[in-house]
């Protein structure tokens, strides 16, 4: 008798599941998109580079607001006081031993930042996927012990540095576990994996991932996030020109 | 009469006819003097230009740079500079030495951007390396060592809109795999030999381009020149056993640097092929004049017969013939080979604009430059075609009846 009411129930819930409204590539999409945004927010951490020549640290300070304001410090000794500027337009680099700060443009922005496997131009992203991207859920997959969605993102422009791109998102974070990026005729590029998360606020971020650059052979890149302080107070021309050589 | 002197003679019977078969040995043999004489003049170019601007007789670089060049590892340095300069300059046969840092940058002006190559350089022991003086340097003056300046080639200041006292801000890999970028005033502006160099080559202090690069007392690499006659496959053996720090270095003579000697030796062949297609016009030239200068005289054969010269008498007497305006013919050309040489020497020949885009390492003012194969080979190569084919159809004039060549006039 209790075991033809275990089966009942379990088919009860399986039903009332599948009556539940499914949510769609776009909404999970925007729902990972608004927990990794704020108004603003300070981060503290490095930047750790593994290849064929041994490791190499890099350390920073980023500041960013909205979707594409950004300032990133290097405070390790041998990049100390260079610093990169992305507004919503344009990228700048300001070294404190040139007189003219460099805009970035074109073929310059797919170098890689500072030796790393990270590109200027993947500082481009913002958190505004949906507006780039045309998303569709392709399935279910277990990524790092989270059941995760997968979802292939399209390019609807071609202002974007990947034309097409792959992510994994955990169904109970909302967290992108994996992320898989494409050239126009498939090529995998690059491949970013998160390794930790964080709890800031009660909103779960992600505080270590690491990012492969697969057309380079055996380097990857370790992004880590020491310290992360939601909200500070930035100056009205914080993200300005005129604020780079302060 | 000795055939000697019937030979010489015969040369004054004809006299429209032996200036004409002199004047096609001689228009021959001196274009090859001159041929020869540009290619060596081109080959010890591209050598020279090779050594000083880009392997040195003899280059030291960190053991590991080559194998990974392709990937720019500017970290992989020599340090210990200063003593290893001391021992290169104890060591016999070594001349000079040029420690040097060369880098890929990017120089950025407002919006535009052009790929550039620097090299980091000693100014003050530079010049005994290589030619720094007014021939090169032809505008403003040298950089100085302490001081954010730079030499550009007029091609690419020219290219990028600068000229004395603007400044230009560059980027580059530094030695800590990260970039860097500083900005450099224009103090000079250089031509060098080539023309591939004036588009992308700037110099700058090496110890401003150590700070920028955060190398320290660290270069690149040391290119060492040696004596003259000095065999550098030698040399770089000799240093391989007398070098401190040897396990940490790759020692290489130019001529084991295959992308720059193998190019040279491939050159030689090019030219070698192309001296012998020439030497070949010059013999077919020579063989048609001697052929229709036989047909000509089948009277005269077959006279010379009938009177019993025997057959080989006869090919003896052309063939002294032909050697006397053979030797005539190519005394003339090769002295007017060396002379319009000698004459080019001189002043150069501009190749000028024909040399624009060309990423090639010879200069766009070539000097010819004469050498025993020029000149003396030249001279006997002549002589023996010249005198040998005639002995083909003279051998089948003699072999001619009497009757026969006489019907034949």
């Amino acid at each position: 008798m209790n075991k033809k009411m275990i089966a009942v129930a379990g088919a009860f819930l399986l039903f009332m599941t599948a009556l539940l409204p499914a949510q769609t590539a776009d909404e999970i999409i925007r729902e990972m998109d608004n927990l990794q945004s704020f108004d603003s927010l300070k981060v503290t951490g490095s930047m750790i580079t593994t290849d064929r020549f041994g490791t190499k640290k890099i350390d920073y300070i980023s500041w960013s607001e909205g979707d594409d304001q950004f300032i990133i410090e290097f405070t390790s000794a041998a990049e100390l006081g260079q610093k990169i500027l992305r507004t919503s337009e344009e990228l700048f680099l300001y070294y404190p031993d040139a007189e003219e700060i460099i805009r970035l443009q074109g073929a310059a922005l797919r170098q890689s930042m500072m030796g790393t496997d990270i590109s200027y131009e993947d500082m481009t992203e913002g958190n505004d996927t949906l507006a780039k991207y045309n998303a569709e859920l392709m399935g279910s997959e277990v990524v790092n012990g989270h059941d995760c969605w997968v979802i292939e993102l399209v390019a609807k422009t071609r202002k974007v540095p990947y034309p097409m791109q792959k992510v994994w998102v955990a169904k109970d974070t909302y967290i992108p576990e994996k992320g898989q990026y494409f050239s126009k005729s498939g090529k995998l590029l690059k491949e970013m994996q998160v390794l930790e998360v964080q709890e800031v606020k009660g909103r779960i971020l992600i505080s270590r991932m690491v990012l492969e650059d697969k057309l380079k052979k055996n380097s990857s890149t370790e992004m880590i996030m020491d310290e992360v302080e939601t909200n500070p107070v930035l100056g009205r021309d914080f993200f300005s020109l005129d604020q780079l050589a302060w | 009469m000795k055939l000697g002197s019937i030979a010489y003679r015969n040369i004054y019977r004809n006299k429209r006819r032996s200036i004409l078969s002199a004047t096609a040995i001689m228009v021959a043999s001196m274009s090859i003097v001159l041929l020869f004489s540009l290619l060596t003049g081109m080959q010890g170019d591209l050598s020279y230009n090779l050594q000083t601007y880009a392997t040195g007789a003899v280059r030291i670089r960190d053991a590991e740079f080559s194998r990974n060049e392709r990937l720019n590892p500017m970290h992989l340095t020599i340090e210990n500079v200063d003593r290893l300069t001391e021992e290169l300059l104890a060591t016999p046969g070594v001349s000079v030495v040029s420690p040097r840092i060369s880098f890929p940058a990017r120089i950025y002006r407002g919006d535009e951007t052009y790929t550039s190559q620097g090299v980091g350089l000693n100014f003050d022991t530079e010049a005994l390396y290589q030619d720094l003086g007014p021939e090169v340097l032809q505008k403003g003056r040298l950089p100085e060592a302490g001081k954010n300046e730079a030499l550009l080639g007029y091609k690419l200041a020219g290219k990028a809109g600068v000229d004395i006292g603007d400044r230009i801000t560059l980027m580059s890999t530094t030695a800590s795999r990260g970039t860097n970028a500083i900005t450099f005033e224009v103090v000079g502006l250089a031509v060098f030999p080539m023309t591939a160099t004036n588009e992308t080559t700037f110099y700058a202090p090496l110890d401003r381009v150590q700070y920028f690069l955060k190398m320290d007392d660290q270069v690149k690499e040391v290119l060492v020149k040696t004596d003259v006659g000095v065999d550098t496959k030698m040399m770089a053996e000799t240093l391989k056993t007398t070098l401190t720090d040897v396990d940490e270095l790759e020692i290489i003579d130019w001529t084991s640097i295959s992308t720059s000697y193998s190019f040279i030796e491939l050159a030689a062949a090019v030219y070698n092929i192309v001296a012998l297609f020439f030497f070949f016009l010059a013999s077919t030239v020579i063989l048609n004049t001697t052929i229709m200068v036989i047909f000509e005289r089948m009277k005269e054969i077959g006279t010379l017969n009938a009177m019993g010269m025997s057959g080989k008498d006869l090919v003896r007497l052309f063939f002294l013939e032909s050697l006397y305006i053979a030797v005539i013919g190519s005394v003339i050309g090769v002295v007017l080979g060396i002379i319009i040489t000698q004459i080019l020497t001189r002043t150069g020949i501009n190749l000028g604009a024909a040399m624009d885009g060309v990423d090639f390492d010879i200069s766009s003012v070539l000097y010819p430059r004469l050498s025993l194969k020029s000149t003396v080979l030249v001279f006997f190569y002549s002589v023996v075609v010249a005198s040998v084919v005639s002995i083909f159809p003279s051998r089948r004039a003699s072999r001619i009846e009497p009757v026969e060549a006489l019907r034949a006039v």
